[in-house]
């Protein structure tokens, strides 16, 4: 059989329209996907069962289910619930949010939780109000052993927005599938698509390492 | 006279206001302090009383409630029963149903020390020991950085303002928490075991800094198992086992001939003498 890689260069400013919206939907999912985290994790290590018990629902209810099946659900499910129409854009963008939330409230959660009771002692013997012990003590320190298990949830969330391209959202994975069906050229393209997702997606594991070593190295 | 002799000064003044012109009146009491983990009797009852500018040094076996009384009195721990006065004020008390009440006005002149330093990690020295003054006592950020400098200066640590706690050596760690402690002015600063966690040299280098603050009659309430230190430092000892004081005298008689048979016991276990 004969391959034709160059035709994938013919191709090139389609797929990097693409990756442009692969990584638009990504990038506007981590950053609303990890404020809403960082307030789901708040209300899970609240004292108040008002907060912690929906929270928890929620968080498990993401985690435990796939996130195909939360995309469809939102996608085709929740407009006929609701008795609206949503814009494709806003129900796609909405299911990555809400996966991203779950699992980014889950890292905050666990580095919130693993700052020690000497730092609160210690909170307590300074006099540190709630506010600048949240503020200046627990937050940052959390937010510091949060980066590179939020910068590896950023790169999942990279590679599984391909599954928005089974909703007929034009990303890379859309583009390439499409392109490699009208030419007939799967491998080409699909070979094309895999080594442009790992482009990205590896320097950034990379960064994640470098990070994390950066961080140890000061902080510890 | 710079700002931290003036700060001394202040201390000593206020120490003797609150120990009275020439009454033994009491900095702190415990009268009847109860406090359980559980089905466990940490501190049963215990009575106890400290005058301002003493250095009480706390000794017992591991488990008596020696750090207890300690975390009792910053506030880390609630209580069951009985109260606490600091001068004539109740401190920590104990409501009708069962509420610890703690003054928090007292509480903020007492300083402490913990066994492992518990400085902010993400925060460089010179903000360790800013981050109380400028945040919650409203001070100014210079005059609190210039009071930090000098603090710092006198524990020879000048040159690590500006370094993170993960650059220090134990001892350096120790010093610093020390100086936080220190720079909001307490009338009574607690020691809980400071020097356990660190080798022998910089155990001589902390025992140094506190006899230092001995010398400018800073109340302490310190917990060690170092006896030879605390024979040096103790202008008043107690002993404790089983969440019960047993002996509370002079060091010099502590030390050499205690009038308890549980206390003799556990000195000349820890001092090697059986």
């Amino acid at each position: 059989m004969n391959f034709d890689f160059f035709r994938v260069l013919s191709y090139w400013d389609v797929l990097l329209n693409g990756l442009g919206i692969t990584l638009l939907f990504t990038v506007s999912a981590v950053i609303i996907g990890t404020l809403l985290g960082f307030i789901i994790s708040l209300m899970r290590v609240s004292p108040f069962r008002v907060l912690k018990w929906p929270a928890r629902l929620y968080v498990e209810f993401f985690r435990g289910t796939p996130m195909l099946i939360q995309l469809f659900w939102i996608f085709f499910c929740l407009p006929l619930v609701i008795g609206r129409d949503i814009p494709p854009y806003v129900s796609v963008l909405l299911a990555m949010v809400l996966f991203m939330a779950a699992i980014t409230s889950e890292t905050f959660r666990g580095s919130l939780k693993s700052i020690s009771g000497e730092q609160h002692d210690a909170c307590v013997a300074l006099g540190l109000n709630f506010r600048v012990k949240a503020i200046n003590v627990i937050f940052p320190q959390a937010l510091l052993r949060s980066i590179p298990p939020l910068m590896s949830n950023n790169v999942a969330l990279f590679k599984e927005s391909a599954l928005i391209s089974s909703v007929g959202i034009a990303d890379l994975m859309f583009v390439s599938s499409n392109i490699s069906s009208s030419t007939a050229r799967p491998v080409e393209f699909l070979t094309a698509a895999a080594i442009i997702y790992f482009v990205v997606a590896f320097p950034a594991t990379r960064l994640v390492d470098l990070v994390e070593k950066r961080l140890l190295l000061r902080f510890t | 006279m710079n700002m931290v002799d003036n700060i001394n000064k202040q201390q000593e003044e206020e120490t003797a206001k609150y120990q009275g012109a020439e009454d033994n009146s009491p900095l702190i009491e415990f009268k009847g302090v109860t406090k359980r983990f559980g089905d466990t009797c940490v501190m049963d009852e215990m009575d106890l009383k400290m005058k301002a500018g003493d250095r009480l040094v706390i000794i017992g076996p591991s488990g008596s409630g020696k750090s207890t009384l300690l975390r009792v009195l910053m506030g880390l721990e609630k209580i069951d029963k009985g109260e606490i006065f600091f001068g004539s004020n109740p401190y920590i008390t104990v409501d009708r149903k069962g509420r610890t009440r703690t003054d928090m006005s007292v509480r903020s002149k007492i300083g402490m020390v913990f066994q492992h330093y518990t400085l902010f990690p993400h925060l460089s020295v010179m903000s360790n020991l800013t981050l109380s003054p400028v945040k919650v006592r409203g001070m100014a950020r210079s005059e609190a950085e210039d009071r930090a400098r000098e603090y710092l200066a006198r524990l020879g640590m000048e040159d690590k303002l500006y370094s993170y706690p993960g650059k220090l050596s134990g001892g350096q760690k120790q010093r610093v928490a020390i100086a936080r402690a220190l720079m909001l002015e307490p009338k009574l600063m607690l020691f809980d075991e400071v020097t356990s966690a660190l080798d022998p040299e910089m155990v001589a280098e902390i025992e140094k800094v506190m006899l230092d603050l001995a010398k400018q009659k800073m109340a302490m309430m310190i917990v060690t198992h170092d006896m030879y230190f605390a024979k040096k430092i103790a202008t008043e000892s107690v002993f404790i086992a089983g969440g019960k004081v047993i002996e509370k005298c002079d060091p010099e008689i502590m030390f050499n001939e205690p009038k308890q048979e549980r206390t003799r016991d556990f000195l000349d276990k820890v001092l090697h003498l059986k």
